[in-house]
């Protein structure tokens, strides 16, 4: 009786979990298949599951919009935002990690709070502030932001695996004389290194989810990020060009699965800022 | 699992400094460690305290273009009586709390169902995929899905649910149905893979025990599993939350203001002011009431639930 009914919760088990499955992959193999049909077989009075296939959106891509530019600005904003986050982020956390200090609680959440502010609420003043600046449509601007963006969650990831490695062997490193900053850049750095690729996977993914400062900020192809020049694949009478949105979709797609593979271990670490350790 | 996440763990408060010191005055000692974190803080001051400063002082305008009139308080008065601003409101309120609600609901069952299951790495995989798409593009294939291409509403009626197409974005409650959908699917993930590890960090032989004592699987898992990942579920909501009420992408994309302020979110209707009908100082006001909103709940539940995950 209890194997019985063992055997029928098993059951039930794999079929909420295929279920679930089926609900998250199926959407992604159709949008695959729409970047692989025709226009004239997307928008249609009853959808079409057999479609033929073409490369026509692949190739369109590529001629009819500046796709290159378009990489370059989402590449060159990304990384240079990464950059700018560990180079600020990485002495914060060993600060926030290793030293005591009046304020430090306090300047700890401060720096997590920021993670909270909704960007809708700074998006006219930084609006205003990079127009005072001359920075707008430019990638500069979204560097900037971007890093700002993710400081927060940057500082707080490293300060986790900070606090992980024994104090130990930094008081063996300045018995020997070594000095605080020769400390962090030889010792601490190279043994919490899982922990920083892995903030800084996160923060490439966040800052390639981007959409809302980037549309304020970018108007032409010196600033269209991946994410942005998307909502812009509308030809006029044509309505939204859904086969090109779907290979750059999965164009963007591709590398964000690479990043996520390679810190598979720590994603829930990375996405609780350290909270849990997976 | 969990420690560590408190500013003052006990590792942090133990480095002993060592007797030998390299030699530098007292003032530079104490300084130190501040300078090393004064850098990420004045850059964090200088776009989120200046932007909140300017905010308010451009709330205090009539802005046409480059004219601005001070009109001290109006901007707000007149806010409190805009039924579109409620509008925004309730329904940030309405879409935010329905959508963080069944994506914990499904992601706590799946992760509950999962965890030690021998799949468990194909499984996550597999649940994680929606959540590596940039968020533009999962607005599009579900915009597709529901408008567009008709694909749900075929469905539908395929199996018989319904008799004639749905007009998914024309009614307000499809609307906000197909915004929720959307959030769901892409979300839940976020929340399903901190559970996992969660759950997973637990130590087993409590289970075992319990298990060995009698006690059914739904009942360990409510009376045991639970109770212990209540810190970690209460961090995971408030992260996700956060970032529902800030919702912004899908309805610029999936919306297109076809149904007026019903259902857009206070972030929308923000931009919606400032950057479509270019009144600034109308949309730094809404901006100011969304941030003193978003600093409540992060003052309330942020300190004291992040503090609270440790051991």
């Amino acid at each position: 009786m209890a194997r019985k009914s063992q055997a029928g919760s098993l059951t039930l088990r794999y079929a909420v979990l295929f279920a679930w499955a089926l609900f998250c992959v199926v959407p992604i193999i159709w949008f695959l298949t729409i970047g692989l049909r025709p226009r004239t077989e997307i928008i249609l009075p009853r959808p079409l599951y057999l479609p033929t296939f073409t490369l026509d959106a692949w190739n369109m891509i590529w001629t009819s919009w500046p796709m290159g530019a378009y990489l370059r600005n989402s590449l060159a904003a990304i990384l240079g935002s990464v950059i700018i986050d560990l180079l600020l982020a990485i002495p914060a956390a060993y600060s926030l990690a290793r030293y005591k200090y009046r304020f430090r609680e306090d300047i700890g959440f401060y720096i997590l709070s920021t993670r909270m502010m909704a960007p809708a609420v700074v998006a006219i003043p930084i609006f205003f502030l990079f127009k005072t600046l001359g920075l707008l449509d430019s990638i500069w601007a979204l560097m900037l932001i971007y890093a700002a963006m993710n400081l927060s969650l940057v500082t707080w990831i490293v300060r986790s695996y900070m606090l992980d490695i024994p104090p130990e062997i930094e008081d063996a490193a300045r018995t020997d004389g070594a000095s605080d900053l020769r400390i962090l850049v030889s010792i601490v750095i190279p043994m919490c290194l899982p922990g920083i690729i892995t903030a800084a996977v996160i923060a490439v993914i966040f800052a390639i989810n981007e959409f809302l400062f980037t549309l304020l900020i970018a108007s032409t192809q010196n600033a269209y990020t991946l994410s942005v020049a998307l909502a812009n694949f509308t030809g006029g009478s044509d309505g939204v060009i859904y086969n090109a949105i779907s290979m750059v979709a999965f164009l963007a797609f591709v590398p964000v699965l690479v990043l996520v593979f390679a810190i598979q271990k720590h994603l829930s670490r990375g996405l609780t800022m350290g909270a849990v350790k997976g | 699992m969990a420690d560590a996440i408190t500013l003052n763990s006990g590792r942090a408060a133990q480095v002993a400094r060592s007797p030998l010191k390299r030699r530098r005055s007292p003032l530079q000692r104490k300084a130190f460690p501040y300078l090393l974190v004064a850098p990420a803080v004045i850059y964090l001051l200088g776009i989120t305290f200046y932007p909140g400063i300017y905010a308010i002082y451009q709330s205090l305008f009539r802005i046409k273009f480059n004219s601005w009139t001070y009109i001290g308080l109006d901007n707000y008065t007149k806010l409190i009586g805009d039924h579109e601003f409620w509008a925004s409101l309730w329904n940030t309120f309405l879409m935010g709390s329905g959508a963080l609600l069944l994506e914990f609901v499904i992601a706590l069952t799946l992760a509950a169902l999962a965890y030690r299951d021998p799949w468990i790495r194909s499984w996550r995989i597999l649940f994680l995929l929606p959540m590596l798409f940039m968020p533009s593009a999962v607005s599009f294939i579900w915009k597709l899905a529901f408008n567009d291409g008709r694909v749900v509403s075929d469905l539908l009626m395929r199996i018989g649910m319904i008799g004639r197409p749905l007009d998914f974005l024309g009614d307000v409650w499809l609307a906000r149905l197909s915004l929720i959908i959307t959030d769901v699917w892409q979300w839940t993930p976020f929340l399903f893979i901190i559970f996992v590890a969660a759950l997973q960090g637990q130590d087993a032989e409590i289970e075992e025990a319990a298990r060995l004592d009698g006690a059914r699987w739904p009942q360990i898992f409510w009376n045991v599993s639970l109770p212990m990942m209540r810190p970690i579920i209460a961090v995971a909501l408030v992260l996700r939350g956060i970032d529902i009420v800030t919702m912004f992408t899908s309805i610029f994309i999936i919306i297109v203001l076809t149904a007026g302020g019903a259902t857009e979110t206070m972030s929308y209707f923000i931009y919606r002011t400032g950057f479509k009908r270019f009144d600034f100082g109308y949309a730094s006001a809404a901006s100011v009431l969304l941030l003193v909103l978003t600093v409540v709940i992060a003052q309330s539940f942020v300190k004291r639930f992040f503090r609270s995950v440790r051991e």
